[in-house]
C-alpha cells in the first residue's frame, strides 16, 4: 500500500534550551532529518515570560531544524510544560443498556464522555484527557471493552488541564512562525514514552524527567499513564544553591555543578578541594569538593521528595515493579539514580533512548523533544489510518491553500 | 442516557485557544513565511488558471470551428508528398488518392481524414502520416502481396481479375508486374462477400497460401503448372483441390503437412511416365494412402472411337473458374 511522505516537526521550548526536531514519516518508520537546538531565552520554569526573546530562539531553532532537514514544515507537535500543569482523576459508571449485557459502542462512548464531563475552574484548559483502562464488572480490560458481557462498564480519566494564558503564550510562539500548533503534548508523557518499555509500563514505572527549570514525572501502571504532575523544580535550582551558598555567578555555580556536583555525596576529605575553573586565571579559586557534593545532594533528594510527596498514594514500590526511570538534562547528574532508589525505596535507572535515535539525539536533553516527535508519528499514523480512501487530488489542493 | 451527555458541562480544550497570531506579533522570518505562503498559493492559482483556461479555449476552438486556429498555423502550403513503402505503389496512386488541393496547406490537413482515404485502398494494410514541416507530407506504407487472383462480376458490368493476399483480403492491385501476375492461380469456390464498401476477407486463405508458399519453394515446376485452386471443400472437408494446366486434379488436405503431401505428388508424377496413361486424379489429403485415378492418352486423329468408358479420353474437368462464384449481401452485388 502506498503511503505519502509527510514531514513532522515536534519543538520543545524547554527552560535551559529549546530543541526543534524534524522528522520524515513513511507510513512504517520515521526517520529524524533535521535537528535544531537553542539556548532558551524568555522561558522561566517552561512558561514564556519574554514573548520576543522566546520567538527568536524558538525560531532559531526551527530555522536550524528546516535548513538541516532541507525541508519545509506547516506545522508542529508542541511539548507542553510548567507548573501550571495540573491533573486530577474523575470516573463514571453506566449500566449497560442491552438485554443481553453485551457491551455496545454507545454505551462505551456515554462513559467517558460522562468520566470527562467535569467543570474546570475559570482560565483552565484542559490539555490531555488520558483514558485508565475500562472495568468491567470490577474486571480490568486493558483494550476496548466492545462486545463483551457485564452490567456495569466503568471508566476513568486523569485529566491535565492548564493556566489559559500560559499555554496561548507558547502555542503564539509558534504561531509567530507561521506554523500551526497540531497537538500539545505533555512533556512527562513524551519523555516517559521514549523512556520505558512497554512491559515497564505495563508491570508499572515511574519516569521522572528533570529539566532546568521543572521536574515532570509520570507513573505508569497497567500499561497507561496512572498520573502526571509537574514540580517546580529542577536542575536550574541545584545550580542557585550552589551559587548563593558558595557565593558565585550561575555560570561558575553551573560550571561546578557540571563537573563536581553529585547526587550522593562520596567525598570523605573533608579539606579536599576543587579548582572553580583549574587554569590558574585571575579569579580562579579552589572550594571544598564535600560542600559542593553535600548541596547537590541535598537538592536531589529534596527534589525527588517532593514528586514522591506529589504522587502520594499512587505510588508504591509494590505497585511499581519496573522502578524509576530518569531522563531529562539534569538527570545527568551523578548518582541521581542511586539517589532515586533510596528515595523510592525502589530499583532506579537512567533512561535510555531506543535503538533507532541517532547517536547525536541520545542524550536525556532530547528525550522530550524524541517523545513529541514520536507522539506526532503516533497521531499521523492513527489520522492516516481513518482517512486512507477519503480524499484525493482535489482534497490536496484544499489542503495546499489552506494550509497557506 | 443521551438527554444526560447533552446536560454536561462543555469543557475547554487548548484548541479553544485561537492560533491566529496579529502580523506585528510575528518575528520577520514570520511575515516572510506567511508572504511566501501567499505567493507560492497565489502563483499555483494562477497556473492552475492559467491551464484551466487554456484548455477550455483550445477545447472550445477545436469543438467549434477547427478553422479557426490561427493563421500562423495555415501559411505553409504542402509542396512535397513522400511516400515510402514495401511495396509497388508509386507517387502517383499517392496523389491520386490523397486529392490534397494545391492550395491546401500543412497545418490545415485532417491527417486521420486522409489516413482513412489510404487505407481504403485494401492493397494498403497500415498507413501513418506525418507532417514534416515546413511544407512535406510523408505517408509511410506497408502493402498487401497477392498470392492468388479471381474473376468477379458485378451485376452487368463486365468481369475484372481481383487478387487476393494470404491474409484473405481481395483487392484490385495496382502497380503490380503483369508476368507476377499471370503466374498466380486462380480461385475457385469460394463466396465473396459485400462489407460496407470493400469486400469481405475470404476464409481459409492462410492455409492456401501456406500450401503455395510450400509448393513454390519445394517445388516450383510443380506450382507452376497449378491453374486454379478451389476452395470449395475447404471449410467442410479441409481439402484444397488443384487443378493443373495439364488437366490433372489433385487434393491437398490442410491437416497433414504439405511439405509431405506435396514430396508424394512429385514422386507419383515421376513414378508414372507413361505418356498413354497419364495421372488424371491425385487425393493426398488420405493420409499415406493415395488414391490415384489414371486417364489415357489424347485421342489423335485416325485414332479408332474408344472402346469403353473407361478409355474415353478425359476432359478437363475445369476450364477456367466460374464467374458465378458471387453471393449477394445487402442487395448488392458485384
Amino acid at each position: 500500500m502506498s503511503f505519502k511522505t509527510t514531514f513532522i516537526g515536534a519543538v520543545e521550548i524547554g527552560t535551559s534550551k529549546i530543541v526543534a526536531l524534524v522528522g520524515e514519516y513513511t507510513g512504517r518508520e520515521i526517520v529524524i532529518i533535521g535537528c535544531g537546538e537553542c539556548a532558551s531565552r524568555g522561558v522561566i520554569k517552561g512558561a514564556v515570560v519574554d514573548y520576543r526573546a522566546a520567538t527568536e530562539c524558538t525560531q532559531s531553532a526551527l530555522e536550524l531544524a528546516e535548513r538541516d532537514a532541507n525541508e519545509r514544515i506547516d506545522h508542529v507537535y508542541l511539548s507542553q510544560t510548567g507548573a501550571h500543569l495540573e491533573g486530577f482523576y474523575n470516573e463514571a459508571s453506566l449500566n449497560v443498556k442491552a438485554a443481553d449485557n453485551m457491551i455496545e459502542r454507545d454505551d462505551i462512548r456515554t462513559v467517558c464522555e460522562l468520566a470527562k464531563a467535569k467543570d474546570l475552574p475559570l482560565g483552565r484548559m484542559v490539555v490531555h484527557h488520558i483514558r485508565r483502562p475500562f472495568r468491567v464488572d470490577g474486571r480490568l480490560v486493558p483494550t476496548s471493552p466492545e462486545n463483551l458481557v457485564g452490567q456495569k462498564l466503568e471508566v476513568g480519566y486523569w485529566t491535565v488541564h492548564g493556566q489559559e494564558q500560559r499555554l496561548a503564550d507558547n502555542i503564539h510562539v509558534i504561531r509567530g512562525f507561521n506554523l500551526e500548533v497540531s497537538e500539545l503534548v505533555l512533556s512527562s508523557l513524551a519523555s516517559g514514552h521514549m523512556v520505558t518499555s512497554l512491559e515497564e509500563r505495563q508491570n508499572g514505572v515511574l519516569a521522572i524527567d528533570v529539566g532546568a527549570g521543572t521536574t515532570d514525572y509520570v507513573l505508569y501502571r497497567n500499561g497507561a499513564p496512572h498520573t502526571t504532575g509537574v514540580v517546580a523544580v529542577g536542575g536550574g535550582h541545584i545550580t542557585n544553591d550552589i551559587s548563593i551558598g558558595l557565593r558565585l555567578t550561575w555560570e561558575q555555580a553551573e560550571k561546578l555543578k557540571l563537573r563536581f556536583g553529585r547526587a550522593v555525596v562520596q567525598a570523605r576529605d573533608k579539606g579536599e578541594k576543587v579548582w572553580l575553573d583549574g587554569n590558574f586565571s585571575i579569579g580562579d579559586r579552589q572550594f571544598p569538593r564535600q560542600a559542593i557534593e553535600q548541596i547537590t545532594a541535598a537538592r536531589a533528594w529534596e527534589l525527588l521528595e517532593v514528586v514522591k510527596r506529589r504522587l502520594g498514594h499512587a505510588f508504591a514500590p509494590e505497585t511499581c515493579a519496573a522502578g524509576v526511570v530518569l531522563t531529562g538534562g539534569a538527570a545527568k547528574l551523578p548518582a541521581l539514580a542511586m539517589c532515586a532508589a533510596k528515595v523510592f525505596g525502589t530499583a532506579a535507572r537512567l533512561g535510555e533512548a531506543p535503538s533507532w535515535v541517532n547517536e547525536n539525539l541520545r542524550d536525556p536533553g532530547y528525550h522530550t523533544a524524541l517523545g513529541t516527535l514520536y507522539y506526532g508519528v503516533s497521531v499521523q499514523g492513527e489520522r492516516s489510518a481513518a482517512g486512507r480512501g477519503r480524499g484525493g487530488f482535489l482534497q490536496s489542493v484544499t489542503r495546499l491553500f489552506a494550509s497557506t | 442516557m443521551s438527554k444526560d451527555i447533552e446536560a454536561m458541562p462543555e469543557t475547554r480544550t487548548w484548541r479553544d485557544i485561537p492560533q491566529q497570531v496579529r502580523p506585528r506579533a510575528m518575528s520577520r522570518e514570520g511575515r516572510r513565511r506567511v508572504a511566501m505562503g501567499a505567493v507560492r498559493a497565489a502563483v499555483g492559482a494562477v497556473v492552475l488558471g492559467g491551464a484551466a483556461w487554456g484548455a477550455w479555449e483550445v477545447a472550445a476552438v477545436l469543438r467549434e470551428n477547427p478553422a479557426a486556429l490561427p493563421d500562423s498555423a495555415k501559411t505553409d502550403r504542402v509542396k512535397s508528398l513522400v511516400l515510402v513503402t514495401d511495396g509497388v505503389l508509386d507517387r502517383n496512386w499517392l496523389a491520386r488518392t490523397l486529392a490534397i488541393p494545391s492550395n491546401a496547406a500543412l497545418m490545415g490537413l485532417d491527417l486521420i481524414k486522409l489516413r482513412s482515404r489510404v487505407l481504403a485502398d485494401a492493397q494498403v494494410s497500415s498507413a501513418t502520416i506525418v507532417r514534416n514541416f515546413p511544407d512535406t507530407l510523408t505517408v509511410r506504407i506497408s502493402e498487401r502481396s497477392p498470392v492468388a487472383r479471381l474473376m468477379a462480376q458485378s451485376g452487368g458490368d463486365a468481369p475484372r481479375m481481383l487478387l487476393v493476399s494470404r491474409d484473405g483480403v481481395v483487392f484490385e492491385g495496382a502497380g503490380f508486374d503483369p508476368a507476377m501476375v499471370a503466374s498466380l492461380p486462380w480461385l475457385d469456390g469460394v463466396k465473396l462477400v459485400r462489407r460496407g464498401p470493400a469486400i469481405a476477407p475470404i476464409d481459409g486463405m492462410d492455409a492456401v497460401a501456406g500450401l503455395f508458399a510450400s509448393a513454390k519453394l519445394e517445388a516450383e515446376n510443380l506450382y507452376r503448372t497449378w491453374q486454379v485452386v478451389s476452395l470449395a471443400r475447404l471449410a467442410s472437408d479441409g481439402e484444397i483441390e488443384v487443378h493443373t494446366r495439364g488437366g490433372m486434379r489433385v487434393v491437398f488436405g490442410t491437416n497433414e503437412d504439405y511439405l509431405r503431401q506435396i514430396a508424394r505428388l512429385d514422386l507419383l508424377i515421376d513414378a508414372s511416365s507413361d505418356p498413354t496413361r497419364p495421372l488424371r486424379e491425385v487425393n493426398l489429403a488420405l493420409g499415406s494412402q493415395v488414391p490415384v485415378a489414371y486417364g489415357t492418352a489424347a485421342p489423335t486423329l485416325g485414332d479408332p472411337a474408344p472402346a469403353s468408358r473407361s478409355a474415353a479420353p478425359v476432359r478437363p474437368s475445369i476450364a477456367l473458374p466460374a464467374f458465378s462464384n458471387l453471393h449477394a449481401d445487402a442487395n448488392r452485388e458485384l
